[in-house]
This record gives C-alpha cells, structure tokens and sequence, in this order.
C-alpha cells in the first residue's frame, strides 16, 4: 500500500476514537473555559448568569492562598508520582519479574488489593490506623507500650498520609503496565545478558529500565495528570486541612460541594482551567524529556 | 373552486385546533388527577420524620380535599439523602436547574439566600401575616424563628425544627475534681450570666487533667470536623457577621483573634488533643457520652443519639454524668450565648420542579407541621420545638431533655441569610484549623481569613 493511501485509512481508524475525544474530552474544556468567563453560581443559577471577563481568573492569581495550594499541589503529585506511581510500581515489577512467577504473582495481587477496595473503606482504614490510642492501631502498638505520648496522626503528618493513601492505589497501576513491558523483553537480551554475567541490579539499570521508556513516559503523564486532578482520597482523608488542600480540591469545593452550599461554578471552572493549562505544560515536558519523536519514529524496516 | 371550498373548513378547522386542544386539556385539568409531592431532607435515623411525616399528612391532605369536592390525590415521595450536606446541596441545586427538584426540601434556612435569587424556590409570602393564612398551623410558629426565614421582605420557608448548641460539662468528673453538688448545679447560670468564662474553662480542665480525674487532652472537646459551632466563640468574643441593615457580612479582627487564641491555648494547656480535628465521629461520641471528657460543645440532638447509640446506661446515665448550658463567654460579665440552626421547610419553583400544585405543598407542610408531628420528630430527634403550642402540650413537657433545654432559646443568635456566608464561613473554618494546629498564629491566621474574605466577598464585606 502506498504511504499516503495507507495515511487516509488510518485517519478513518482513528475517527471513531477522535468523536469520543472530542465529545467528552474537547468540547468539556471548553465549555469549563467557556463558564470560566462568567460569575455562574448556584445565586445566578444557570439562566441568570453574566460574562464578567477575567475578573474570576485576577481572583486567583490575587488569592492569598493560591501560591499555597499550588505548592501543596506540586509536592503532593511529586511525591506520590516519584516514590510510588513510578518508583515502587517500578520496584515492584521488576522484583516480581526475578520471583517465581507464583510468588510474583501473589506478590502483585497484594499490592492490588487497596485498589479493589471501596474508595471510603479504604480511607477509613487508614483513619483507624492513625486515629489517636486506644482506637488508633499504629499509637496502641507502637507508643502506648512504650509510654510515649499519642495523638491523632493525621494532622501531624497530613501530607505523609495523603501520599500514602494514594500511592498505595497508583503504585499498582504502573506495576502492571511495566510488568507486562519487562514480560515483552525479547527472552534472547535477557538470558544473554545473565551469561554476559550481568547481576539483578546491572540487568535493571542496563537492560531492562532502557527498554521500559515508552511505557515510563505513558505512566508518568498518564499518572501526572491524573494527580492532578484526583482529590477524593484527600477530601476523605483531611478535607484539606493542614496544608493539603490540592488545586483540584479547591475547585471542587468551589464549584461543586461546601458546608453552606454556594456553588461558584465560574470562579470553580476558572480553577480547574489552569489546571488544564499545568496538566499540557506537563505533558509537553514530559514528551521532550522522553524523546517523544523518537520513540514514535516509523520503523526502517517497513521503508525497505 | 371546489378546492377552495374544501380549503377553508380545513383551514378553519387548523385554526381552532389549538383551542379545542386547550379546552380538553383544561378538561383534563378538571377531572382526577394525582400530585406527587416529592419530600428530600437528609440524614436519616432519628431524624427520618422530617421526610416520613410527609406520608401521613397526605392521608390528612387527601381527606380535606375530597371533603372539598376536589378530585385531587396527594402522593407523597418521601425521600431521606444519606450523604452530606454539601452533596445534598448540590444534589438539590442540579435537579433544580435541570427541572427535577422535590416540590418540598428540607434544608438549612441560610439556603434561602442563595436558592430564593437562583429561582429554585418560592416565597411562601410577602409577610408573616400573609404566611399565617396559608395554613392554621403557621399561626402557631414561635415569633423569633420568623426572622431566620425571611429574606428580601418575603418569607421563604416555614421553620422545621431547631437546636441549641450547649457547652456540655461532665458532673460526675467535676464532682470527682471536688466540686459540691450545689457548685455543679449552678455552673449553667453561671454560664448564662457570664460569669464562667472561656478562661476559666481552661483552668478548670487544666487542673482536672492535672489531678488525673481525666485524661491529658481530654479536658474539652469541640466538634471534630467543621461545622457552624465554631462561631460561638467568635461571637461570644464580641464579633458579628452580620449588617442587616447593609445586607452584609462583617469580619471583626480582634474578636477573630481572641476566638482563634481560644482554640490554641485548648491545645497549648493540654486540654484538647494535640492533631485533634479529624477526628472520627464515632470516637467523639462514645468518648463525650461515657465520661471520658470534661467539657464538650455540641447540639441538642446529639443527645438523643447518645441515649440511643452510645451512652451505657442510656438516657438515665445521662441525665446523672452530664449538664449543659450556654456556650461561656470570652468576656467576662457578657452574657453566654448558643447558636440556632433552624431547618425550613422550602417549596421549589414551578421551573425547578416541574409542577404548578406549590398551594398544594403549603398545605401539605401544613400539616406536616402539627404540634403531635412535630413533637415527635423533636423528642425522637433531640430537636427543639419550633411551635408556641408545644410549650404546654404534653408529650413536649414529659421530656425532660428539651424542657430543660428550652430556656437556652432565650439568648441565641442565627447565622445570616446571605448568598456568601458559606464563602466567609469556609474562610474562617481554615485559619482556625491553622491556628489551633500551630502552623499559623492567631494574628497570622485572622489576617489571612480576613484576607481572603475581602479577595473572595468583595465589596459585601465589612472589615472592622
């Protein structure tokens, strides 16, 4: 098939995916810049609304809590992104890969289980553990017999837990995508590369970290932007209180849910539009820091 | 010419339709016809009457209209949420917009000001007066509640039920601390006058957690999670939140200040956990209802769930290890004070409901809204009574909980009808989760509330 006829059928392949994209993925930012742009409420509801320019977004950027929570932002999707999105479920994949495949096996399944668990379940578990002696697990084991003093662990360490309840869930994510990556390494590079007398850590670092770029950069934008935006685990864990009201959270509570029920959807959607301008910031880096053109290069074979 | 013959009949006939077609749907209109009456509160439990007592005035309903000669039949939808009240909120704000609201919500009155300008929901009236001939029930709403459903001169909801918020005091404990019975029993005048204030609550747990009678951090619980109890301190530090007069809110530095210096210095003398909000309810409860803690505040309904839910001994241990009064004043000689939240029956709009049988629904709220009905969600619910007749009637009398607690009603404030005071209030929870935490001061923590407030409130804000 020549080059240009065989382009025209793979742009009606990819048709039926691009009316998805565009119907629930487009038109939505859109409509969120569009609402942006007015002072909807739930006062004004959604007949009485008026354009009020930029006004909502010189609100942000005068907000006096703005820089907080953006920073709060920034170190939440860090740490969680670096330690588990990727790290661990890195780690975990590659440690699973050395196991015998049962082990391995039952070794990932655990680390699917808070994935499968109820989403409020699951954070009250996590509030249990941390809640202050005698109902807290970790301060009746690991203080009380010791005679130091307990409390609630949550706030004190606020950001810690929102990390952990929700590394714990995205770690198995990457887990499986790098799983089956390092399964699809050619068996030959492999073996070859134990007789080359290569150990776990030299066959990680040189062999199989290498050959994991595509599905690296797939899991780090994926779960980027997925950070991002996700804030249910911390408005259940603290509401974001001590210091881990995220972006996302703060649109939500905006827009969508507070104590007295005065939803600003303009102002709500004025939030979540800069998050969509961070969200393309990231993954535009993250497609230069990847090599994106290079990954995605036609192989040379089919030129021939 | 014959086709034109043929024509003009036919046109005719085109023309009329439209009224033919209205006369038999006026007939319609005329002959039996069902109104569902959609009734959404939320929480269930000892609260379910709110939405249930629906069922039972419909059959009331139903009677009056046949007696009437109407062919009208009332089907009532009671509905209880089991979310929050955020997601209730919201909840109720999309089915509005959407056309698909309950043609009765039972929500917080200060939903008022931000449902009644949305056109969700309509004005029972222009005056109290007017309201009161809706239905004879209406007559008999206590004169103050009133005020708490007004707003822009028109009556927006008929009151439902309504609360104090008491600092509640373990006997038992300060019996324990050396208190004489005749101390214990006057601690609530003492409260209400003003004389036991803020500080001397902390000193008092101070020293019962220096004696050991209780715990360390276990002298004084607030609610752990947010919540519109937090502005009693600010008030009874002499701060206000609203310009009636201006139609706006008002922030108040100083009184700010010594409200978040409160809540830190709970903390710093060891009488409120450190890391304490967050706390799970459940623990909350059973610790405040089986004398683990001195001094706590929270509503009258909670009562009732303790009694139920929590309280070894039930009601009867109650009454023995615990009393309860205003919440103390910061400033000494100042009378203390209690917060109203009244919940208000409100009636959706013919747009956001879909339905034009509103007379229908203020009938219905009507009836929902006896003494004997109210009375029972009330003394199931811990809730006290919004009608004048049930200070005299029996069943409200006989519990001794909401008799005791009906003077506190004497001296209570509500919070303002204004689109946004959840704004304000969301801004004030914040930095006093900050202070109290130590990551700000309370100078700090007021300055930042009050800063955002103005970037968030704009000119409807008053800085004082």
């Amino acid at each position: 098939m020549k080059k240009g006829k065989r382009v025209n059928v793979a742009y009606w392949f990819i048709l039926p995916a691009a009316i998805i994209v565009v119907i629930y993925f487009f038109l939505p930012v859109i409509l969120t810049l569009g609402i942006s742009f007015t002072n909807m409420s739930s006062v004004t509801g959604f007949s009485a609304w008026k354009f009020t320019g930029f006004e909502n977004y010189l609100k942000i950027f005068q907000h006096p809590d703005a820089a907080n929570i953006f920073a709060s932002t920034m170190i939440y999707v860090a740490l969680t992104l670096c330690i588990f999105n990727v790290g661990i479920g890195l780690l975990v994949s590659i440690l699973a890969y050395h196991l015998p495949k049962r082990v391995g096996g039952f070794f990932k399944s655990l680390w699917l289980l808070p994935r499968i668990t109820p989403t409020v379940v699951y954070v009250l578990m996590w509030t249990m553990l941390a809640a202050d002696a005698p109902y807290g697990v970790i301060n009746s084991i690991f203080k009380v017999p010791f005679g130091l003093s307990t409390s609630n662990l949550i706030p004190a360490h606020a950001m810690l837990f929102c990390v952990l309840v929700n590394g714990y869930i995205g770690a198995s994510f990457g887990m499986i995508i790098f799983s089956s990556a390092i399964e699809s390494i050619s068996k030959d590079i492999m073996t070859s590369s134990l007789v080359d007398g290569a150990g776990f850590f030299n066959r990680a670092r040189y062999i199989i970290i290498p050959q994991l770029r595509w599905p690296l950069l797939f899991v780090t934008t994926y779960q980027t932007l997925s950070l991002l935006t996700s804030f249910e685990y911390i408005m259940l864990l603290t509401d974001g209180n001590y210091k881990t009201n995220v972006w996302s959270l703060w649109a939500y509570h905006t827009a969508l849910n507070n104590y007295y029920g005065n939803f600003r959807y303009g102002f709500g959607s004025a939030l979540s539009a800069i998050l969509v301008v961070v969200g393309i910031v990231f993954a535009v880096i993250y497609l230069k820091f990847f090599k994106f053109n290079d990954l995605v290069k036609e192989p040379l074979i089919d030129e021939m | 010419m014959q086709k034109k013959v043929l024509l003009y009949p036919l046109a005719l006939g085109l023309a009329l339709s439209p009224i033919f077609a209205n006369g038999s749907s006026e007939a319609k209109q005329e002959g039996p016809r069902t109104v569902k009456i959609s009734v959404w509160t939320r929480e269930g439990d000892t609260n379910h009457w709110r939405a249930d007592l629906a069922k039972e005035a419909a059959v009331d309903l139903n009677k009056q209209l046949a007696a009437e000669g109407k062919d009208i039949t009332i089907d009532p939808e009671p509905y209880i949420d089991g979310g929050d009240w955020g997601g209730f909120k919201k909840k109720y704000a999309l089915a509005a917009d959407s056309g698909e609201a309950p043609m009765i919500v039972i929500s917080g009155h200060e939903d008022i000001a931000t449902w009644g300008p949305a056109g969700y929901i309509v004005p029972f009236g222009d005056s109290v007066n007017a309201v009161e001939k809706l239905a004879p029930q209406f007559s008999d709403i206590k004169d103050n509640l009133w005020h708490c459903v007004t707003w822009n001169n028109k009556i927006w909801g008929i009151p439902q039920d309504c609360e104090a918020r008491p600092m509640f005091f373990n006997k038992t404990l300060l019996k324990q601390m050396g208190w004489t019975d005749a101390q214990v029993a006057a601690l609530p005048q003492e409260l209400a006058d003003g004389s036991f204030t803020q500080e001397d609550l902390i000193a008092t747990a101070e020293e019962a957690v220096k004696k050991g009678v209780v715990k360390q951090g276990y002298g004084y619980w607030h609610r752990p999670l947010k919540g519109g109890d937090f502005i009693q301190f600010y008030v009874t530090n002499g701060g206000h939140i609203y310009d009636a007069e201006e139609n706006k809110l008002i922030i108040e530095r100083d009184p700010l200040i010594k409200c978040y210096e409160f809540q830190k210095k709970c903390v710093d003398t060891g009488i409120t956990p450190k890391s304490y909000i967050g706390t799970e309810w459940n623990i909350w409860h059973n610790a405040v209802a089986n004398n683990q803690v001195l001094f706590f505040n929270g509503g009258t309904w909670m009562w009732a769930d303790w009694a139920k839910n929590y309280a070894k001994g039930g009601e009867d241990a109650l009454f023995k290890n615990i009393g309860y009064g205003y919440e103390p004043t910061g400033i000494k000689g100042v009378p203390g004070t209690t917060l109203s939240h009244p919940l208000a029956y409100l009636v959706s709009s013919p747009s956001a409901c879909g339905s034009k049988d509103q007379d229908l629904a203020f009938r219905l709220i009507g009836l929902m809204e006896t003494t004997e009905r109210n009375t029972r969600h009330a003394v199931e619910s811990g809730h006290l009574g919004v009608l004048k007749s049930q200070d005299t009637y029996k069943t409200y009398e006989d519990s001794k909980f909401l008799s005791s607690c009906a003077p506190l009603l004497q001296n209570n404030f509500f919070q303002p009808n204004h689109p946004m005071y959840g704004i304000w209030f969301d801004s004030f929870w914040t930095n006093l989760v900050s202070a109290e935490q130590g990551e700000k001061t309370p100078q700090q923590a007021a300055d930042d509330c009050i800063k955002t407030m103005k970037a968030d409130i704009g000119d409807q804000l008053i800085v004082r």
